[in-house]
Parts: structure tokens; sequence; C-alpha cells
């Protein structure tokens, strides 16, 4: 860029100086008069500094109003440009800042659909594995099933006793992956969210049957506080998700004769549901990250050495964009009175989960992909 | 079994055809096999099979292709009952299959080949 040297408030100063100098001497040679001269020079002084003080004071007034609008920039509005009037380095100023602003909004943009690309390549390529996964997870799933029921002739019951091991980590995968596939879906956003009027509570009783064996194997007391309920508009795979991730939690954390609590409540305006067991809870420094995508609190990690840590990430997404709340309390309050006089032991802490749903249901969400499919 | 029903399998993926194929014909199910959708159609128009069940991914002619053409003959095509086989359940194709009268969706990791075999019992009132 080209700089034009516009004289500057020093060299007018410095002009005005020598000029003030040269009347004094000329007036002097000419008058030869020394108070004449003293009077003239305090006059020239006095306009030389008015001078002075204006051209600064209309540099400072534009000076700070654009160190206001760089401070506005620097928190990130980049829309507006300066409209250039001036000729002088205040509008030299201004142009070489919008040239500015113009690189920042093209990096600014170049980073945020680089950004863009970047996650929809990653979602892309975690739905793209777990299709890609399915096909041999179920064959895996379907020749076992057929070793293990006798289709392919008698096994022995040491053979049916490892094979069933096969069956269980082959869920276990199948599982994994379909919650990838969720997570992937709710990044992307594309997952949809189709209410159908639903039986709130047999969809509940229908979770809790899936887990009906490890609860009896683990001697855990299920108690059921349910209101009557009208039928409500939920999205059936979605429902189902959310509370068999909520009961799989409770189930695989309560102790052994340990309780499991489960109330469905209405309020005037919510379905409210409490899931609670008295297990080992949340510590209390895990607890902000607990809805995290890949989280795992520390001490569960020690129960449990496998666990996603996509439950809850996949719980919540679901709740709140269909409209209703979630949240928890750990040490659970629920199970306090039971407890008596005796104190909560450190183990049994306990969590309760808290869900409301919308009496008028969940919100519609157009999407192309469903979760839980 | 006096009246044994005759099924139409096609799927791509030949192991879980033939783990398909297995089960059906230990329950007393006569089995015609398609590994891709070329060969589903033929064999569908010519046997005229009680039941059909279509993989939706597969060569030549995808199974939403396959159901469709079925639904397109006259009586026995607009009658027969369609199971959808699938990995890849999107809102797209299920609402697609839903407007041929589809009986049922199934992603193949949920169902074990028991649960599938009465599904079409109930269906065939067996």
């Amino acid at each position: 860029m080209k700089i034009k040297i516009n004289l500057s408030d020093k060299i007018l100063l410095i002009l005005a100086g020598f000029a003030t100098i040269f009347v004094l001497i000329a007036i002097f040679v000419i008058e030869n008069s020394l108070q004449q001269v003293l009077v003239l020079g305090a006059v020239v002084y006095l306009f030389s500094f008015i001078t002075a003080y204006l051209i600064s004071w209309r540099f400072s007034k534009k000076i700070i109003k654009l160190v206001y609008r760089i401070e506005e920039m620097a928190s990130g509005n980049l829309s507006k440009k300066f409209t250039i009037t001036e000729k002088d380095e205040i509008g030299q100023l201004k142009n070489a800042l919008n040239e500015l602003v113009s690189r920042l909004q093209t990096g600014v943009a170049q980073d945020v659909s680089k950004h863009k690309e970047l996650s929809r390549a990653k979602t892309d390529f975690v739905a793209l594995a777990s299709h890609q996964l399915r096909t041999p997870l179920s064959i895996i799933k379907w020749y076992v099933d057929f070793l293990i029921s006798g289709d392919a002739g008698d096994i022995s019951a040491e053979q049916k006793k490892y094979l069933k091991e096969v069956y269980v980590s082959n869920e276990r995968l199948i599982e994994l992956v379909n919650a990838l596939l969720d997570v992937s879906r709710i990044d992307v956003g594309t997952f949809s969210i189709e209410p159908e009027p639903t039986d709130i509570i047999k969809k509940v009783d229908i979770s809790i049957q899936k887990f009906l064996q490890k609860i009896d194997e683990k001697q855990i007391k299920l108690e059921r506080l349910y209101d009557e309920l009208p039928m409500i508009n939920l999205d059936p795979r979605l429902t189902k998700t959310v509370f068999e991730n909520l009961i799989s939690n409770a189930v695989k954390y309560a102790p052994k004769k340990g309780i499991i609590r489960i109330e469905i409540k209405k309020t005037k305006t919510n379905i409210y549901i409490k899931i609670s067991d008295n297990g080992c809870g949340i510590p209390r420094e895990n607890q902000p990250q607990i809805f995290t995508k890949l989280f795992r609190a520390d001490n569960v990690k020690k129960i449990e050495s496998v666990g996603t840590g996509l439950g809850l990430y996949i719980v919540k997404a679901i709740i709140e964009k269909s409209g209703g709340k979630i949240w928890f309390q750990s040490p659970s309050l629920e199970f306090l009175e039971q407890k008596g006089k005796k104190p909560l032991k450190k183990i049994d802490n306990g969590a309760t989960f808290f869900i409301t749903i919308p009496l008028k249901g969940m919100k519609r969400k157009a999407g192309t992909k469903k979760l839980s499919s | 079994m006096t009246n044994k029903k005759t099924i139409l399998i096609a799927e791509d993926e030949a192991a879980m055809l033939s783990a398909l194929s297995k089960k059906f014909t230990s329950k007393g199910f006569d089995v015609l096999e398609a590994k891709d959708g070329e060969e589903a159609l033929a064999k569908a128009l010519d046997k005229k099979p009680d039941l059909v069940m279509l993989d939706i991914i597969m060569p030549k002619i995808e199974g939403i292709e396959v159901m469709k053409k079925i639904r397109g003959v006259r009586q026995w095509g607009g009658e027969v009952p369609i199971i959808m086989l699938t990995n890849l359940s999107d809102a797209d194709s299920v609402s697609e299959a839903a407007k041929f009268r589809v009986y049922d969706f199934l992603v193949k990791t949920d169902w074990k080949l028991d649960d599938i075999v009465n599904l079409v019992k109930v269906k065939l009132n067996l």
C-alpha cells in the first residue's frame, strides 16, 4: 500500500513556531518595540496552542471511535465495515482495517466450513462403519444361536456355556454399534421424533422385562409406584431407549439385595418420572460431566469395566430434543427414611434420575433417520 | 406337514441366506432362496410363495423395487405378506415400504432366528 504523507500535527506546530519567530523578528526590526513584540508573541503562541489542541482533539475523537469498533471486532462482530470519508491517515487506517475485516471474515468462514466438513465426515464414517458392522454381527448372532439351540446337532453342556458367552458378548457389540449410530444421528441432527399415542406405563414395564433376570440374580427389590395415566404422544422407539438406558444403569449399579424404585406421576402439565437406585451413586466431582459423551464416572469403572459412556448422552438428547427435562440427584434422598436412624453407608449413596415430559407429548421433529434402528 | 408353506427368502449375504433357509427348513417350511433382486423376482413370479422375505440392499434389483413389482401382480401379488429385512432402516425406506403394505420391517441384529420364524407363523396362521 502506498502511504501518502500528510503534514502532521508536529510539523504544523514547528511551522507555526517558525512563522511566529519570523513575524516577531520582522516586527522587531520594523517597529523596534519590545512591548508590542511580547504582546504579539503571546497572541501568536495562544493561537498556535488552540490550533494544535483542536487538531489533536479532532483526531483523538476519531481514534476513540476506531478503538470502540476494533474492540467490537475483537469480540467477534465482523459484520460491519468502516465508511471512509476522510482522505487522511484516519481514512488510510480505516481502509487497512476494512481489508483486515474482509480477510478475517473469509478466514472464519473457511474455519466454520472446514469444521462442519470434518464433523460430517466423522459422523458419516461412524454411520457407515456401524452399518457395515451390523451384517457380520447378525451372522454371528444367528449362527451361535443355531449352535446353542441344538439345531446343528447336539453339543455338550460346556460347549453350550462357552457359546452363550460368545452370544452375550456379541449382543454387547450390537448394543455398542446401535449406540454409536444413535450418537452420530444425534450429532448430525438427522434423527426424527415421531410421537404416537403411547401407554407409558406399559412401555416402562416392557423395558423392565428385559432386566428381570438380572434383577432376580441380584435379588434386587423393585418398587413401582404408578399414577393412573392417560395415553401420551410419545415416540415409542425413543421412549424405549430412554427407559432401557436408565433402568439398565439402575440394575447395574444397585447393590446385591438393593432397591430400585420407579415412580411415574402426573402433574398439571407434565409426566414426572423418577428412577432411583441405592447403588454407588455419582461422585460429586464427576457430576458435571455425567451427561457428556463417552464419560464414565470413576467409581462405576471399578464396578463394571465395560460401558460405552454413551447411554446418558443419548437419553439427554432424546428428552431435551422432544421438549422434556432430565436431571439427577446423588446421593439420592429416596431411601433415607427407609434406612431409619442408621447413617447412610458410603457405598449406598444412590442416585435418582428425574424426567419430565409435557402432557401434550413429545415434540415432533422431522429427520431422515430413526434412532435405535 | 400336509399343507407345507412356501416362503421366498432374498438375501445377498450368503451366510445370512443360509442361516435363514436352514432355520425355516428345519421348522417345516419349503424355502426358495434368492441371492439378488432379479432372482427373487423371477422365483416370486414363478412359484407365488405364501410369504416373501426381502433384503433391502441387494444387487441387480433393490428390495423395495422387487416389492413394488410383486404388488403389481394381480391377486397373489396384492395379498402375499412381505417382510423386509434390513440393517439399514431409515425413515425413507420405511415410509416407502409402508406404501406397499409391508407386513413387517426387521432390523436383522434385533432378531433371533426363532423369533423371525414365530413372526412368520403368526402371519400365516400356523
